[in-house]
């Protein structure tokens, strides 16, 4: 029997440092193609389709169908869907848009790298540059391209290196009559305030420009240059260099926008695998009740990755928030959660303005703080989702309201997705306030550390590790019951302050030492002597 | 003459060997695989080096007295005695340090000891009908000598049923990275690696898929695997189906009893 240990910190710390320069390493023959293509060189050694397409039926099939119209059999269950080979669209290029085919740079990347934020991984490790280029030769047969040479290459003119004049421009070109915010939000967040669809009817939604490692194509200027001049095809996104449009940007304007964006990061919601516990900061005085206090931004913010219900009951396929950032502090009396989220959309049932941006059959969002009724001795857990029969948990529900009830809190005990109690929130003490603004929900959920009836709730010690696991649900997105994302099991951990014994103990080991030292010292001294 | 004096003192050597083993291990594991030893297992390992060390330091009364002789002089002689001043103070002072370091209170989690590969039971009740796992086979197996065509459809039907339920975790090139592995713990199996089903039978396959987290044995716990039931979900005949896929597309062969 193999045992492994501490899987969270080994796994963590797998995907650390050493993925980073290895997949930078990998892009390099990438990079090296694309420079040639740029350059004019004759663009790649042609693949060869036949074995494209034996490499197709083997890798591919299965997501983008037979037919490579994207219709495969999880087709239905994957957001974004397979791409539609069939359409010749291909959304991540560097040809300009008058140009009827991609470099073939671009699609070898888009094979060797893969799309993050989708189901498509990259085929660098499995495929060799030669399998790339034969499938790259097979996927233009299927979209009608294999005669078509290869698309001349935007121009990148001069490129106008990052610095704050430059971001201060593009911040300015971004506004400016509601250019990028009308679609990706004041904030960037891309918080739609209309439905936007792509060319086959298929719901897209504008990119949150605060989250660059869901970007398809990577937030290297140089990238967002291009996705900015090109557009993407097939959706909404215009080109800022179509020579027939009034909206055309100038070479210089779209390196300033290019450089704002890639300036949006908010770096506390990248997801940290080796980051497993929240750590309540102590406060001297009583927990902030509303979710915008700047004392919240003290505490340590942990984010988690949002995954979507998956395991039982109604199955949940296609989520739309990807990640939750938990800060965390506590009084003397009081413990109080501040979880934070990305949602595009203020889901309010009965709302004009939000039934009008959501998918059809509304209902509130809703976030829920899971802890175990009581802490089992070991290392046993409850079922990560919502508990069990043996071990049940208690969820702190916080939802957003509608236009007939107003936000709040509730209380529910649980053992398992089917078997739930709603228990009465006050008599716990849980209290909560949420806000939503430019793209985010900010939630607070607080409780008295101490509980009358132990066999319903636990108790916040100092010092003690305590599983917490959270929910989400996005009401626009038609996430309602078991339809929801979540975490998996985390820690939190109220950090008590170390006090004096540390002092104490270290200023005994030195005395007793020394006093040893001495000891040895004389009696060597005195051997000499005799 | 030249050869002694440039020899380095025994004492230093023993230091530069133990030090040196760690920093290997530092080096290999965490630096360049990127896969840390945990803190406990390095204890475990370091104590058995030091006691390797120090036996074969000590091993002969000569080369005891090498190691030992700086040491004594230090403390002895009375030329050095400035010196034996310093180490006197400072080794006090960083063994209060650790003491110090070591009562902080600490921002680990507790660890998670999991076993991979639990022991499965004789017998599992999955669609409400009895398995003895001993003797359970893969039904379509035979089929791969005796109608490799019916074979080929019942593995790409297992593909479809993988790349409509197993793809979001396990991922597409059942590498585990799948594009919510991140988010699970622990994290979903690599069928790729030699480790996993390479290791296995296909009644064991069965069984895990069949039952998942909620179905570990109890000295499995941590009971934390996000692994659905899949009888809630699939026949038992995608689930064979599925088991085909897994070693048709990663080249593994399933362990059998070996009466073939």
């Amino acid at each position: 029997m193999n045992v492994q240990q501490g899987s969270e910190m080994v796994n963590a710390a797998r995907r650390r440092r050493p993925l980073r320069w290895r997949y930078r390493l990998a892009r390099l023959p990438v990079w090296l193609m694309v420079l040639g293509a740029t350059a004019g060189m004759p663009a790649l050694a042609a693949g060869d389709a036949d074995l494209g397409e034996e490499i197709y039926t083997q890798r591919c099939m299965l997501c983008h169908g037979e037919e490579g119209d994207g219709m495969g059999p999880a087709a239905e269950r994957l957001n974004p869907p397979p791409r539609d080979f069939t359409m010749a669209q291909y959304k991540i290029r560097t040809t300009r848009v008058d140009e009827i085919a991609p470099a073939d740079a671009d699609l070898v990347r888009m094979i060797h790298d893969g799309m993050p934020g989708t189901a498509m991984p990259g085929w660098s490790d499995v495929l060799s540059d030669a399998d790339i280029q034969d499938l790259t030769a097979f996927l233009k047969t299927l979209a009608g391209l294999e005669e078509e040479a290869p698309g001349q290459v935007i121009d990148y003119g001069t490129q106008v290196p990052v610095s704050p004049e430059s971001i201060a421009q593009g911040r300015e070109l971004f506004h400016e009559d509601d250019r990028c915010s009308e679609c990706h939000g004041q904030a960037g967040k891309g918080d739609a305030v209309k439905k936007l669809k792509d060319d086959s009817g298929y719901r897209t939604w504008p990119r949150n420009l605060t989250k660059p490692w869901t970007f398809r194509g990577s937030n290297d200027p140089r990238d967002i240059f291009a996705r900015i001049t090109t557009g993407i095809a097939g959706t909404q996104m215009p080109s800022f260099d179509d020579p027939d449009s009034e909206g055309r940007l100038s070479i210089e304007q779209r390196w300033h926008l290019a450089n704002y964006v890639n300036s949006l990061e908010k770096t506390e919601k990248v997801v940290r695998p080796e980051n497993t516990v929240i750590r309540a900061l102590r406060l001297p005085g009583a927990v902030p009740t509303e979710p915008d206090d700047p004392l919240w931004q003290q505490a340590l913010p942990s984010t988690f990755m949002l995954v979507p219900q998956l395991i039982a009951g109604e199955r949940f396929f296609t989520p739309a928030n990807d990640t939750i950032t938990i800060r965390a502090m506590y009084s003397e009396e009081e413990i109080g959660f501040h979880l934070e989220w990305d949602d595009r959309t203020r889901s309010i049932p009965g709302e004009e303005a939000a039934e009008k941006i959501a998918d059809p059959g509304i209902s509130e969002d809703r976030v829920a703080i899971q802890l175990p009724v009581a802490l089992t001795a070991g290392a046993e857990k409850p079922y990560f989702l919502h508990g069990d029969s043996r071990h049940p948990v208690n969820l702190w529900f916080w939802r957003s309201g509608s236009a007939e009830r107003p936000a709040g809190v509730s209380l529910v005990t649980a053992r398992g997705i089917a078997d739930r109690d709603t228990r009465d929130a006050a008599e716990a003490g849980l209290t909560g306030k949420g806000s939503y603004q430019d793209g985010s929900w900010q939630v607070v959920l607080r409780r008295p550390l101490m509980t009358a009836d132990l066999s319903q709730d636990l108790e916040f010690h100092e010092g003690t590790f305590i599983p917490v696991a959270f929910s989400v649900w996005d009401g626009s997105n038609s996430e309602s019951d078991s339809a929801h994302t979540l975490t998996t099991w985390y820690w939190l951990l109220l950090k008590p302050p170390p006090g004096n014994a540390p002092w104490l103990f270290a200023g005994l080991a030195f005395v007793l030492m020394l006093l040893g030292e001495v000891w040895w010292a004389r009696t060597a001294q005195r051997r000499q002597r005799s | 003459m030249t050869y002694q004096r440039l020899r380095v003192p025994r004492l230093a050597q023993l230091v530069l060997v133990i030090g040196g083993t760690y920093g290997g291990f530092w080096l290999i594991f965490d630096l360049w695989l990127g896969q840390p030893i945990p803190r406990s297992l390095m204890g475990m390992y370091m104590f058995f080096v030091v006691v390797g060390v120090l036996m074969v330091f000590t091993a002969t009364e000569k080369s005891t007295g090498q190691l030992v002789g700086p040491i004594r002089a230090l403390v002895e002689d009375p030329a050095r005695r400035w010196l034996r001043n310093v180490v006197f103070t400072v080794v006090p002072a960083l063994a209060a340090l650790g003491v110090y370091l070591q009562m902080q209170p600490s921002d680990e989690p507790p660890l998670e000891l999991r076993s991979i590969h639990p022991a499965p039971p004789s017998s599992v009740k999955i669609f409400g009908k009895r398995y003895d796992l001993m003797s359970l086979e893969n039904p379509y197996r035979h089929l791969e000598k005796d109608d490799p065509e019916q074979f080929r459809e019942l593995v790409a039907a297992g593909g479809e049923v993988y790349i409509r339920n197993c793809q979001y975790c396990h991922g597409d090139k059942l590498d585990g990275k799948g594009p919510y592995a991140q988010g699970l713990n622990p994290v979903p199996l690599n069928f790729q690696d030699i480790g996993t089903i390479a290791q296995l039978q296909e009644s064991f396959l069965f069984w895990r898929i069949a039952t998942g987290g909620p179905g570990l044995p109890k000295e499995a716990t941590p009971w934390i695997s996000s692994m659905p039931v899949w009888e809630d979900f699939l026949s038992e005949e995608q689930i064979w189906q599925v088991i085909l896929y897994l070693y048709d597309y990663t080249g593994h062969r399933p362990r059998s009893w070996g009466h073939e």
